[in-house]
């Protein structure tokens, strides 16, 4: 066969300004074109030089990655080829061109696969490339894939959680859906405020995805954040794991694995349980409560401040723990509690003596001094202990934590996230007023029917209807 | 009817001569059950209460309220007025019997011949017959005779009325002697020490409302108002409910006073006096309003009418809107005899004291709230001078202190190494601020768990039913 160089340098075209229309038209047709290779081309090389050494991964993002995979996969038996392959992948990721590989989401898929193998194999714990992949290809990452939770997993793996941070932290606001039917569909190559855009189903970013993925990587998530003691973050998506819905009111286990460390975070985080989301369905609740007994056994023993019960329960427990994989997390909540105890004091005294502290806390004057020392040096009591003649004191000090200004910060952040929340919460209605089943309710709601009931006039005609019935009358009384 | 344990029996003599204090009821069941409560708690009055309470008992052919008082002359050691008259028991009990089968027979006829007027007033004969008999005496073997014998009968035998009621005006008059029974049956439950009296005042309360808006004759609705009004108050007050008493008692029309009654029903004379509603609505009201509400409803309010009746009353609830919290407590506790010996007020259980008992402490408890909080400092040595604890132990006033600190009366700190009230700091600005912040970071979460519903919804994702599928997916816990 020809040299192809010249066929893989073809896109993109030189000219600058294309229209969407334009480049998208071509890039699908060099798509096709490149499917026309024979498999050994790929692997020649011009001028004693590989292909890709002649390509620009940030320019020729589509030949390089087609090149990639096929020279993957025809020197799958030279290892050392495929560790000089696994680097080059690696750069590619993090430095392709996000609207090229677009029209190429199975071949990146494939890339992305082998390089999460080659970390997997080679016991690295730098999981940059594929998190730098995920995000070059979607900044926001906020359409759920299989590779979001491969990552997630391979994170772990590493035992480097945090990593995962940069795709953790955004919030999901899609699933790669069906292309609807009757609607002009957009380029690709536009600049899409969101990425669900061009990751469908058919886009071939990610595998068919089953429930159980995300709430694993929900509940993976949620490990993550009790591990960097981020509970707001981590109650999210405890919460999203419990509320995910079920028509059938079956529950998952791994939604009663949520549940149960829900209940030990909010003792944590918060000195009691939280509040049961509004939206939480009664029955699916119930099944998933009669599982978690032993854990609403610590949580009224927590909320009564009965330490000497919780100690009693955890120790009778233990096995219950150690089996749920919470021991860890039951022993800190037990050293909460005592901590809750004592800034408990802070509402009723203004200033009292250790010994009492120590009556009061039902432990002795040495543990006491130590407990109370070392809350204060790690931040949890804002206290002075001063040691007046025969007794310390210890003096609680008002609570004026944050300044104002810092507060105002807060509620300005708080404010853009919440803003950037509408923007997604619209996409979903829009992608909600388009499936069957809105369109059947909404022709439901006028009985009379629109003209021939077209999508269009099932969303904007409501006001329609009476008029028509009005011209029906008149019929009836012409006739 | 022996004097309880934790109520004080060892009243001193109270500022009011027994005989005209006496003389403001009407003889009957009800005035012999106040003098014994007299007799119980003040031993000075005791002999004086109980010669009068025999000799009305005499008059009427009660025989078993008789023997009671008879029993409790003896108990308190007055052999002399202890030993009954057996010959007039005996001869009562005869006529009583005598009189009872003669009104059954008659009712029987009046049910044969179904004149409905005629059956209710043969209903109404036998119904005030048991009244004033005391009922049937309970058969010791058979614990279910207890319902329908004493005063129950004649509950019952009223109620049974009903379905020959024919106007409004018959109704009504059932319902006041319903009431009045009920009366009868919570105060001797709470003499013999049974916990049955809150069931009792409930039924008052149901009644009372009925009372209200009959569709009489406007002066006949004017009568039947008040009297609502003040077994309303008396009622919740018994429950312990003081705010609703206070609300009930303050709405009562001071056209109570001397009304003359209807239906042959005067509760002023039987049941409570004006003088008796002052004062019962003055203490609620000192007990569970504020000062502003005290100044423009009590004082300003038509209630004014019945504090003139009582003018310490009135000087009482002055003294506190002046901030001269200790001189009320003062006068209040000049009365203390006087109003305990009150056979609604001075009534109350074993553990929680009688209701004058638990009105004086919480108008300390809220003289002291109101005391404090023109106050960011008090030493707990002025407080006590302020306010003498009742007891003379040296950490009284800290442990009342406490208590109403942890209650959440009080809200204050206590410094317990200087024995120094602290007064909370207010910074609204930065609880506004948190106040923001925690509402917004709530809305925040409530939108993304919800809009990972509609996403799981939209994407197909929902929880399924089918079992088994699970398998494999426990991943284990923590990292």
């Amino acid at each position: 066969m020809a040299d192809i160089l010249p066929t893989l340098l073809g896109f993109p075209p030189d000219e600058k300004k294309l229209t969407h229309k334009q480049y998208d038209t071509q890039a699908n047709a060099y798509v096709k074109e490149l499917s026309k290779i024979s498999n050994s081309s790929w692997t020649k090389t011009v001028d004693k030089k590989g292909l890709l050494e002649l390509l620009d991964p940030t320019a020729n993002s589509i030949a390089y990655l087609v090149t990639l995979n096929k020279q993957i996969e025809a020197s799958q038996k030279s290892q050392d080829r495929l560790e000089h392959l696994f680097q080059l992948a690696q750069v590619f990721l993090t430095t392709c061109d996000p609207v090229q590989i677009r029209y190429v989401g199975e071949e990146w898929r494939i890339l992305f696969d082998f390089v999460c193998k080659g970390i997997e194999s080679t016991q690295s714990a730098d999981c940059s490339a594929v998190i730098g992949g995920l995000l070059q290809l979607d900044p926001t990452a906020g359409t759920f894939t299989s590779n979001h939770l491969r990552v997630l997993r391979l994170c772990i793996r590493a035992r480097v959680p945090s990593q995962a941070l940069p795709i953790l932290d955004n919030d999901i606001y899609a699933y790669p859906s069906k292309a609807i039917k009757n609607l002009p569909e957009d380029y690709l190559s536009e600049a899409h405020e969101l990425s669900n855009a061009y990751i469908t189903e058919k886009s071939g970013f990610s595998t068919k995805l089953l429930p159980e993925h995300v709430l694993e990587y929900y509940l993976l998530g949620a490990h993550v954040y009790i591990g960097m003691r981020n509970f707001t973050r981590a109650r999210l998506f405890l919460e999203t794991v419990i509320l995910s819905p079920s028509p059938a009111k079956a529950c998952s286990t791994l939604q009663v694995e949520a549940y149960k460390k829900w209940v030990l975070v909010g003792l944590l985080a918060e000195g009691k349980g939280f509040p049961l989301p509004k939206t939480s369905d009664a029955a699916v609740m119930k099944s998933i409560r009669s599982l978690s007994k032993p854990y609403e056994a610590l949580a009224d023993d927590f909320d009564k401040r009965d330490y000497k019960k919780f100690i009693a329960e955890a120790d009778a427990g233990e096995v219950v723990w150690a089996d749920d994989g919470n021991q860890r997390l039951v022993k800190e909540v037990a050293d909460a509690l005592m901590r809750y105890r004592v800034t408990d004091l802070q509402k009723t005294y203004a200033a009292l003596p250790v010994t009492r502290v120590a009556h009061l806390i039902e432990l002795s004057a040495n543990d006491t001094m130590q407990l109370l020392q070392n809350m204060i040096q790690a931040g949890y009591l804002k206290a002075s202990i001063s040691s007046g003649g025969s007794d310390s004191v210890l003096r609680f000090h008002s609570t004026d934590a944050s300044s104002t200004s810092l507060a105002a910060k807060d509620l300005e952040a708080q404010t853009e996230r919440i803003q950037s929340l509408v923007t997604f919460i619209r996409d979903a209605d829009r992608r909600l007023q388009l499936t069957k089943e809105y369109v059947d309710h909404q022709k439901r709601m006028k009985k009379s029917g629109g003209p021939d009931g077209e999508i269009a006039d099932a969303m904007d005609l409501t006001w329609d209807p009476p008029a028509n019935l009005d011209d029906g009358d008149e019929d009836i009384m012409g006739a | 009817m022996a004097p309880k344990n934790g109520i004080a029996a060892d009243l001193p003599p109270p500022t009011f001569d027994l005989d005209t204090w006496a003389n403001n009821y009407e003889p009957g069941p009800l005035l012999q059950l106040r003098l014994a409560h007299v007799a119980s708690r003040c031993p000075s009055l005791a002999r004086h209460a109980l010669t009068l309470a025999l000799a009305d008992a005499k008059k009427g052919k009660d025989v078993q309220i008789y023997n009671r008082l008879c029993d409790l002359a003896g108990n308190l050691g007055f052999k002399d007025l202890g030993t009954q008259d057996t010959e007039w028991a005996s001869r009562k009990d005869e006529e009583n019997r005598r009189e009872l089968s003669r009104l059954e027979s008659e009712l029987r006829g009046y049910k044969n011949n179904l004149i409905r007027e005629s059956i209710r007033m043969g209903q109404e004969e036998l119904a005030r017959h048991h009244l004033l008999t005391g009922g049937p005496i309970p058969d010791p073997a058979n614990p279910q005779s207890l319902s329908s014998a004493g005063y129950n009968a004649a509950y019952q035998a009223f109620g049974k009325m009903r379905d020959f009621c024919t106007t409004p005006a018959h109704i009504n008059s059932m319902t006041l002697r319903l009431i009045y029974t009920a009366i009868l049956q919570a105060v001797t439950a709470q003499q013999t020490g049974n916990s049955s009296f809150s069931t009792h005042y409930n039924s008052i309360t149901v009644h009372s409302n009925r009372l209200r808006g009959t569709g009489v004759k406007e002066e006949e609705q004017s009568k039947l108002t008040p009297m609502a009004h003040v077994v309303a108050g008396i009622a919740h007050m018994g429950l312990g409910d003081y705010r609703v008493a206070a609300s009930a008692f303050l709405q009562t029309p001071f056209d109570y006073h001397n009304s003359g009654g209807i239906y042959n029903t005067d509760f002023e004379r039987s049941v409570a006096s004006a003088n008796d509603v002052a004062i019962y609505g003055g203490l609620c009201a000192l007990a569970t309003m504020s000062r502003e509400d005290l100044i423009e409803n009590v004082l300003g309010g038509p209630f004014r009418a019945f504090l003139e009746q009582e003018p310490h009353m009135r000087k009482a609830i002055v003294l506190y809107t002046t901030a001269k919290y200790q001189a009320c407590i003062d006068t209040l506790r000049r009365y203390y005899s006087d109003w305990s010996l009150d056979v609604f007020l001075g009534a109350g259980s074993t553990s929680t004291g009688s209701h004058v008992d638990r009105l004086f402490a919480r108008i300390r408890e809220r003289s002291i709230t109101a005391y404090f909080s023109s106050f960011s400092e008090v030493s707990l040595t002025s407080l006590a001078s302020t306010f003498p604890p009742a007891s003379t132990a040296p950490d009284a006033m800290e442990d009342e202190v406490l208590n109403m600190i942890e209650n959440g009366t009080l809200d204050a700190r206590l410094d317990v190494v200087n024995g120094i009230l602290v007064a909370p700091q207010k910074d609204t600005r930065r609880t506004t601020h948190q106040d923001a912040s925690k509402a917004a970071s709530e809305v925040e979460r409530t939108l993304l768990l919800r809009l990972h519903r509609v996403n799981m919804t939209l994407a197909g994702l929902e929880i399924p039913k089918a079992k088994g599928q699970w398998e494999g997916m426990r991943l284990g816990n923590g990292y």
